[in-house]
């Protein structure tokens, strides 16, 4: 007898059929990874950054790899809310699989304009970038104060109605239960935790940063130990005894590094800086939950969120 | 997608092209792994089935991301003392190479052939690799270069590791453009920088079949190293800029196709500019996942009005030289 555990799981009132989501940033707008895998495979696709007005973005070198990681200082480029309006929606509405539109901005005001524009459209709802460290306005200097988190929150908890609002933290911070709890305080649905954390690289050689932000958001393995934590953290001391779902990640490559996020307290992983390496990482990582699954006999994958012993 | 300028003959009819060709992630098996001098090596990869199709009209510039990360280091008293410190870290990214030729086998096999420097921890790594074993490549990626009807000279010039993607031009072109004659400008630092196992013989500045990678196309090449160590002496955009002075040719029958360090892509672009002739340059950045997804290999290029990135992944790596805005024109 074959047993087949059920491993979608309910985000915020949102069905994903596996608890695999995109990371924003890390998969284009919607259709760039389509050569390689099918994004209806995928539990919930999270587009990359989106601003009320297009962003070029910084200079380059935008990237450079570290130990186990990569850190990268793109500045949100994007199109802006009114191309992807035009041009990205129609291929997101083909989609089964729900879509979270990232939204990121200088002002409250941006990011309430660009909210307006998303909430009568299919997205399933939208994720609300407040740390982002690479850009010199709003981004990260938003997502560090709690008064400010609190804030933006509640200006695009009304913008969006009824859709979606996750919130997505920077790790950058002393305590992040407490800008984490501000977000819940101020409406948030679904809490996304961590953004990459901000970090600098340097050619000893020149004695130049490798990047030409000089600065730049450390991803990839190098950081997961440190994001389990922070999962489990925000999940004993603000979400446990909520409604309000954890999407957690930070270096997630297989299945077992889902798993850990998971019994950390994640109801869901975002998959990031894998996908570069491996564009089917978010099907292979969805796979292998379900082994895990059968191998412990777990009929439900939901029971096990937060089962940390 | 569209279709390349670079699939339409002269005429503009569609030619060799396969609609079930479709790039992917694909395991190539090594069939050789040969070193050339202390830095420089020479990897044949065959593919078959579905990575056949996809990789077998690849045109010159393309590329393939290498996954070197699990691949065994060699012993430590074959790693470059430069590199011993580098060498132990744990590689997280795939590297963008591309080809200095692609084959169709008579099995329907295609063979890649790459020629790699060894300049860090992938490239260290993939030093081990032997006949038999695997490693994954996501490709064919990218724009390589086009060719604009009515061309009868194609002039290659490369400096250093942009070499291979002008061999394979050499290639492609005698392949399906017996029309246009390829003469390449080969530049290097030194001769030991070169990726050819050049004879230590007296090479002269004028056109001869004097490197074998290009000479087996029946190509004419010329070197220039900065040093004389071998070849003309100065910079290969310099030779290139004599050789111009006394070629007695119609600029518009003319097209430079360059790949280089961009000092170097910069200077021949003003050359061509200054001559008339067309130009088109391959790019390189730090680049993460070479699908157009992370954003990182930016290329600032002329936009309407104001300057606008396009990504090296996906938008090039080949750009109209007349597009990219160089470092001392910003």
């Amino acid at each position: 007898m074959s047993f087949e555990p059920d491993i979608s799981v309910d985000l915020a009132g949102v069905r994903l059929a596996n608890p695999v989501v995109t990371a924003s940033g890390t998969c284009g707008y919607v259709d760039e990874l389509g050569d390689f895998v099918d994004i209806n495979s995928l539990g919930g696709f999270i587009t990359k950054s989106i601003t009320l007005k297009p962003r070029k973005g910084n200079p380059t070198p935008r990237i450079v790899e570290t130990d186990a990681g990569m850190l990268n200082a793109i500045g949100l480029a994007n199109i802006g809310v009114e191309r992807f309006v035009a041009e990205k929606l129609p291929q997101i509405e083909k989609l089964k699989v729900p879509v979270f539109a990232n939204l990121a901005g200088q002002e409250i005001a941006d990011y309430v304009a660009t909210a307006e524009r998303l909430a009568d459209t299919k997205v399933a709802g939208v994720e609300l970038n407040i740390s982002c460290p690479n850009v010199k306005a709003g981004g990260i200097t938003f997502g560090t104060d709690p008064v400010q988190v609190e804030k933006i929150t509640a200006a695009v908890r009304k913008a969006v109605g009824r859709k979606v609002l996750i919130v997505k933290l920077t790790p950058s911070v002393t305590d992040i239960a407490v800008t984490a709890a501000a977000a819940v305080n101020a409406g948030a649905d679904a809490l996304s935790l961590v953004n990459t954390f901000t970090a600098m690289a340097i050619d000893v050689e020149t004695r130049l940063p490798k990047l030409a932000n000089r600065t730049g958001g450390l991803s990839g393995p190098a950081i997961r130990p440190i994001a389990v934590y922070l999962v489990n953290k925000v999940y004993n001391e603000v979400t446990k005894n909520t409604e309000v779902p954890i999407l957690g990640g930070g270096g997630i490559r297989n299945a077992s590094d889902a798993m850990e996020f998971i019994i950390a307290g994640a109801t869901a992983v975002t998959v990031g800086t894998a996908s570069f390496v491996e564009p089917t990482a978010g099907l292979d990582i969805a796979r292998g939950i379900a082994d895990y699954c059968r191998r412990h006999r777990v009929a439900k994958l939901a029971e096990l969120v937060g089962s940390l012993r | 997608m569209t279709v390349p300028e670079v699939f339409l003959s002269p005429e503009g009819m569609s030619v060799h092209q396969d609609a079930s060709a479709k790039r992917g992630r694909f395991v190539a098996e090594v069939i050789a792994n040969t070193a050339l001098n202390p830095h420089h090596y020479r990897l044949k990869l065959r593919l078959s089935g579905s990575a056949a199709k996809a990789f077998a009209d690849t045109i010159p510039g393309q590329f393939a991301q290498f996954d070197a990360a699990n691949l065994a280091l060699p012993p430590i008293e074959r790693i470059p003392p430069e590199l011993r410190e580098s060498s132990g870290r744990n590689l997280l990214l795939r590297r963008p190479l591309s080809f200095a030729g692609i084959t169709s086998e008579a099995a329907g096999d295609v063979v890649l052939e790459v020629l790699y420097c060894v300049l860090g921890p992938a490239t260290l790594r993939m030093t081990t690799l032997a006949q038999g074993d695997t490693i994954s490549v996501i490709g064919p990626l990218g724009k390589g270069y086009s060719l604009p009807a009515g061309k009868k000279l194609a002039l290659l010039v490369s400096g250093g590791m942009g070499a291979p993607p002008l061999q394979h031009m050499a290639q492609w072109l005698r392949q399906h453009h017996g029309e246009v004659e390829p003469v390449a400008f080969v530049g290097a630092r030194s001769v030991s920088e070169l990726p050819y196992s050049v004879e230590g013989s007296k090479v002269s500045g004028e056109p001869s079949l004097c490197v074998s990678e290009f000479a087996r196309y029946h190509v004419k090449s010329m070197v220039a190293t900065d040093d004389g160590s071998l070849g003309y002496k100065g910079f290969v955009t310099q030779m290139l800029a004599r050789w111009l002075d006394h070629a007695r040719l119609s600029s518009g029958d003319a097209i430079i196709y360059a790949c280089g360090p961009e000092a170097m892509m910069a200077a021949t672009a003003r050359l061509a500019s200054e001559r008339g002739i067309e130009c088109q340059v391959s790019m390189e950045r730090m680049m993460a996942c070479g699908i157009g997804l992370c954003q990182s290999c930016a290329v600032e290029c002329r936009g309407n009005g104001d300057t606008e990135y396009r990504l090296c992944c996906k938008d090039g790596p080949v750009f109209d030289a007349r597009d990219v805005v160089w470092e001392e024109g910003r």
